[in-house]
């Protein structure tokens, strides 16, 4: 009676150690909080922190970006929270914008975190209805921030510094 | 071989082994799938396992067991698998020359294994040879010709071994923790290899086929 109960739980065992194992290699978490905050995800418990996320938000409306990714990222430790993300997102895209040329490594980091919010989207789809945005959905930041490293000839049009910051 | 061992120290020390050996220190920790040439020579190495007797299939996979004993077994042959796949890559340098010759070296080693056909000792005993030589090479000798940290003469004596080999020798620097990690990853690796389920030996084979009188 006793084996079969050792061999039951150490099938269980050994398949839940094997997906773990699995997850981490397709997921390839760089800290301990994406870990956790990875497996909380999974059964639905991760929130991100409400104080740390307004302490963003309020940074990010008076322009201080370095503050309002430190304060996000602070709300979103695992890197799960897709509005989080695509405020992340947003702040290195107004940081990183220049009337006569944008910072290619600030766009790159913003690509890197709206990436991690379109992931953490329930199909992909994230919109974020704030009026203090000109991009609200995730594809239009995206898309920005991606034109925003490419190079093309149209970058040398003189007529761009008259363009607007979105 | 004992139920616990089967359906849960084995699986758990394999598996372990498949994280720890995949992992790639430096800035980050990377998780790194074997490559193709890491499962080739893996095959080989549980197949050298099989033929020296170190492993017996039938001790985990026949039809006389009930489902879920057979379920243990395959577990822990697809973990032995998935541990021996990692380990080697593990021990194989990431670029240039090392790597092409690593993996020769491995290949031929295991093939001549496969062939030769040792006893489950000498097997062992060669295994822990070769992991052992590996790692000392890779985690030694190469990140020791590949260290940036070292002093001036040591810098000098790198840029001009580097200059004379056309670069084709030196490997990205380790972080310090990777030679540990991989030691630690092979003693487990033996110990499980070690533990496998063993056929038994042509003496208690011979002794337990006499006929009572």
């Amino acid at each position: 009676m006793r084996e079969p109960v050792i061999r039951g739980a150490g099938l269980v065992t050994s398949l839940a150690y094997a997906a773990v194992v699995a997850w981490l290699y397709a997921t390839q978490p760089q800290t301990v909080a994406q870990v956790t905050g990875g497996f909380a995800s999974i059964v639905g418990a991760y929130t991100v922190d409400p104080q740390a996320m307004a302490d963003g938000l309020t940074f990010f409306r008076r322009d201080q970006f370095v503050e309002a990714r430190a304060a996000l990222s602070r709300a979103d430790p695992a890197e799960r929270d897709p509005r989080a993300q695509f405020y992340i997102a947003y702040a290195y895209y107004r940081q990183g914008w220049g009337r006569l040329y944008n910072d290619d490594a600030l766009f790159a980091k913003g690509l890197s975190a709206i990436d991690k919010a379109i992931a953490a989207a329930p199909g992909g789809r994230l919109v974020v209805e704030d009026p203090a945005l000109q991009m609200h959905s995730a594809d239009e930041l995206r898309a920005e921030l991606q034109r925003g490293i490419t190079r093309e000839w149209s970058d040398f049009n003189p007529m761009r510094v008259f363009r607007a910051r979105k | 071989m004992s139920a616990t061992r089967e359906a849960i120290v084995l699986p758990l020390v394999f598996l372990t082994v498949t994280l720890l050996a995949g992992a790639r220190l430096g800035a980050g920790v990377a998780l790194v799938p074997p490559s193709l040439v890491s499962l080739v020579t893996g095959t080989m190495l549980v197949g050298a396992l099989v033929r020296s007797g170190a492993l017996a299939p039938d001790r985990l996979l026949h039809g006389s067991r009930s489902i879920l004993a057979n379920a243990n077994g395959a577990v822990v042959l697809a973990t032995l698998f998935a541990a021996a796949a990692q380990v080697l890559g593990m021990l194989t340098p990431r670029s240039g020359l090392p790597r092409f010759f690593v993996e020769v070296f491995l290949f031929v080693l295991f093939l001549n294994t496969l062939v030769a056909r040792p006893d489950r000792v000498r097997l062992l005993r060669s295994l822990a040879v070769i992991l052992g030589s590996a790692l000392v090479l890779k985690f030694v000798v190469l990140a020791s010709l590949s260290d940036p940290s070292g002093g001036r003469t040591a810098r000098v004596l790198v840029a001009l071994f580097d200059a004379a080999t056309f670069g084709t020798i030196a490997q990205e620097p380790q972080s310090p923790g990777a030679g540990y990690l991989a030691f630690f990853a092979i003693a487990l690796f033996l110990t499980g290899a070690a533990a496998l389920p063993a056929e038994p030996s042509s003496r208690e084979a011979g002794l337990s086929t006499i006929p009572p009188r």
